[in-house]
């Protein structure tokens, strides 16, 4: 064998050895861009899951977060935030990134199971421990004197459940005058409850900080799980929570951001990482953390820690999501008209 | 933020007034309907500036956050216009260089030159920048003197501060009065020993300017090989060129402060240039600092074979008063017909310059304390400048490979002059440059002395 040969022979074999497919495990990181109040959820869940990926493949993964409002989320990933996957409040904020940046297929709901929302949430509300302001329902919302904190639905998912809960509610309930519509009605009522809103936070968790912290708010319209949350960690002593008569169903949805997977090799963790939240341990972990289950055996065993609440879909009272978002919440839509800073 | 914090002290005090008042009507008037009480209005108060600091913390949160990805745009004088991303990995700088220049010269014509005209030596929009934090780019056009040719255009990779790689077309890192920045130089042309170096060339070179400090610079790097006072868009005869300087400033930042500003360094290229006729002749042609041709080699003379350069140089500076030096050795091998001779040309200047306002002297520009304003009674900074520079061509050069009838053997000259800064970024210059010559006419004579009045008029931002 010549000097050149023996020189090239050791070269291919140096090159074959940095770029062959390495026998030792290979780490590799995922973006969960999820919305406001999922921080303690997906910190559980994200050590879970990396535990039993690297059981299953024997690949190390870490999982970093990013949370915000629901839309701000969206919108930074169509503005770029290279996020793997998303786990926002609702579809429409998933179906933005599919209409604004294609970053997902158009049919990415039916990619896993029950629409891919592995858990589900309503709307309650937190009071002050003895409920001093007597709050029972959504009528007392409206009352002149009640301080609502809800956060700004033109950024927030968990807002627009909120308005679209009150919204539902007055749609049945609100009888103020017989020659109104019924939409008018409920959108007088809907324009009463923001004229008794101080201060518009833009994600769920910066409303929890007004009312929990700042101690600004008579009652705040929370997601359920921040309601347990806010509850188990600032005592029972100080807040209680009040189910309305009637409240909506919030199915945050998740699903994998395609063409970002595709992009950084990962789709197949991604993948994975969203389907075990529908395992037995995703599904526990969710309900610790006062996500409804969808598993009907883990659900069965977390019943008591839901209270019963008559629930309404945004499929039968507003027809979808689509149409909620352009009716209600698109620039110059409802919201807008109605919206007034409290004095 | 103050509007909100004035209005909860105004808030305070009107409610406050009108409690006390209340409560002194209520002591005043048992018959009189209760108002609310002074601590019911304080328990408002206290909810509406709990409020008012939550909505401001919401404003300050919000702001933070747009911060975050709102570009930054400047323009100032130091660095024309920018955009900027907020974490500083992406920056697009737009500057620009405009030179008008008067050139009136007398002595021997060059029919190819015009001894007096206006022109416009270099327009020049520079665009340079940095993607992803760690590779700057540079591009610059010049439609000076009525011509549209790329300059610089290059990348460069900072991932490694002490060995950046830098890539594409700049000028080789050779001379040293060469390399200041066009907008920067003491007199409006290059001193005679310019004519040794190469200008712009394509190619890749590791650098560093800011070993041990900043006192120890250093290029190297692989080059197409232009010939002497000359520029190359490509290689055209496949031999490429090493060009290595090294510049050291041991004193800077040590508490010396007449040695703070003294630089020396050395600079070499190695190469080996070969001409031929359909290629061209790849050898230099020389020019005075009125830019008129002194000496050219004859038209079936080439390059063939190597050619080395090398150039010890410095700078130094001392308050107002600063110093530039080099001295060039060029050797280019060279054939015409049957003959062939290494050709060994020598140039050197020594330029000074001293700023009569008291402004600091600077390889880079002077910046006035006090900018150009009548109305004011400010007129910037003045400097006046000196300079001698020779070059010396081979003798081995006359009369194979050059026409000792119409092209000197050797050119010495010697120029003074005034730079005006009115700001950072207009700054005029009044050259006077006196060039005598040895040879260069028939039967042995010397070419007439050449006498150059130079005006430039500059824009650089």
């Amino acid at each position: 064998m010549t000097t050149r040969t023996t020189i090239l022979s050791i070269l291919v074999l140096l090159i074959a050895t940095v770029f062959a497919p390495s026998a030792q495990a290979k780490k590799g990181t995922l973006l969960n861009v999820s919305y406001d109040p999922t921080r303690e959820l997906y910190e559980e869940y994200n050590a879970a899951f990396a535990k039993y990926w690297e059981a299953k493949t024997g690949d190390k993964v870490t999982i970093n977060q990013s949370h915000g409002g629901s839309g701000k989320q969206a919108r930074a990933v169509i503005d770029g935030l290279e996020a793997d996957v998303v786990t926002l409040a609702l579809a429409y904020d998933i179906d933005a990134i599919n209409e604004k940046a294609n970053l997902l297929p158009k049919n990415w709901q039916s990619q896993l199971p029950h629409n891919s929302s592995p858990y589900t949430s309503t709307i309650v509300f937190l009071v002050r421990k003895g409920n001093p302001k007597k709050v029972k329902d959504w009528d007392d919302l409206i009352k002149p004197g009640i301080s609502v904190i809800t956060p700004n639905p033109k950024t927030s998912g968990g807002a627009r459940w909120n308005y679209l809960a009150a919204w539902a509610y007055a749609l049945k309930n609100y009888q103020t005058d017989s020659t109104q519509s019924p939409e008018q009605r409920a959108q007088q009522f809907v324009t009463k409850l923001f004229k008794n809103v101080p201060v518009l936070d833009s994600g769920a968790r910066g409303s929890t900080t007004t009312f929990v912290q700042r101690g600004i708010g008579d009652v705040l319209l929370a997601w359920e799980n921040e309601a347990f949350l806010a509850v188990n960690e600032l005592g029972k002593d100080k807040l209680e929570i009040v189910v309305p008569s009637l409240s909506i169903l919030a199915e945050p949805p998740v699903a994998i951001v395609d063409k970002v997977v595709d992009r950084h090799g990962t789709r197949a963790v991604a993948q994975a990482y969203l389907e075990y939240l529908y395992s037995e341990e995703g599904q526990e972990i969710a309900a610790k953390h006062y996500y409804r289950p969808r598993l009907e055996a883990v659900a069965q065993k977390h019943e008591h820690q839901f209270p019963k609440v008559n629930l309404v879909t945004i499929d039968e009272v507003f027809g979808g999501w689509q149409k909620a978002q352009k009716t209600h919440f698109a620039d110059k839509g409802v919201f807008d008209q109605i919206y007034q800073p409290a004095n | 933020m103050r509007n909100h914090s004035l209005s909860a002290v105004a808030i305070l005090v009107a409610l406050s007034s009108t409690g006390a008042y209340a409560a002194v009507a209520q002591s005043n008037d048992p018959n009189r309907v209760a108002t609310k009480t002074t601590e019911e209005r304080l328990a408002e108060l206290e909810k509406k500036q709990k409020i008012m600091e939550r909505q401001l913390e919401i404003e300050r949160e919000q702001a933070a956050e747009k911060a975050k990805s709102t570009p930054l745009a400047t323009a100032n004088a130091k660095d024309g216009f920018s955009i900027k991303s907020p974490d500083g990995d992406f920056l697009l700088r737009l500057r620009g260089l405009l030179q008008v220049d008067s050139r009136s010269v007398s002595g021997k014509d060059d029919p190819k030159a015009s001894d007096d005209t206006f022109l416009l030596r270099r327009v020049r929009p520079i665009f340079e920048g940095t993607v992803f934090g760690d590779i700057d780019f540079r591009l610059v056009p010049d439609f000076g003197q009525g011509t549209a040719a790329i300059q610089d255009a290059y990348l460069d990779f900072k991932y490694l501060p002490e060995a950046k790689l830098q890539v594409g077309r700049y000028k080789v890192p050779f001379g040293i009065e060469r390399l200041q920045s066009n907008a920067d130089t003491l007199f409006t042309e290059l001193a005679l020993s310019g004519n040794l170096t190469p200008n712009y060339d394509i190619g890749a070179a590791f650098h560093s300017e800011s070993l041990f400090g900043g006192k120890l610079g250093y290029a190297a790097g692989v080059f197409n090989g232009a010939a002497d006072n000359g520029s190359t868009d490509s290689d055209i005869d496949g031999n490429k060129e090493f060009a290595g300087r090294v510049f050291a400033s041991p004193w800077k930042g040590e508490d010396i402060p007449w040695l703070d500003g003294l630089g020396v360094g050395f600079a070499v290229t190695v190469g080996n240039r070969n001409g031929t006729a359909t290629r061209g002749q790849y050898l230099p042609s020389y020019k005075t600092p009125g830019q008129q041709t002194f000496f050219k080699y004859r038209d079936d003379s080439f390059a063939n074979g190597e050619a080395l350069r090398y150039s010890p140089q410095l700078y130094y500076s001392y308050g107002s008063f600063g110093l530039l030096a080099e001295y060039i050795v060029s050797t280019q091998k060279v054939t015409r017909g049957a003959n062939s001779d290494r050709v060994q040309n020598k140039g050197w200047q020594v330029a000074g310059s001293y700023v009569l306002t008291g402004e600091a002297a600077s390889y880079k520009s002077v910046v006035p304390r006090q900018v150009f304003d009548p109305t004011a009674g400010t007129w910037g900074a003045f400097e006046v400048v000196g300079r001698v520079s020779q070059l010396d061509v081979d003798e081995k050069a006359f009369p194979t490979y050059a026409d000792p009838a119409k092209y000197a053997r050797s050119a010495l000259a010697w120029g003074a002059g005034l730079n005006w800064y009115w700001n950072r970024n207009i700054k005029w210059m009044f050259d006077y440059e006196h060039t005598t010559f040895r040879g260069g006419e028939t039967g042995g004579r010397d070419r007439e002395a050449e006498d150059a009045f130079l005006v430039r008029a500059q824009l650089a931002f």
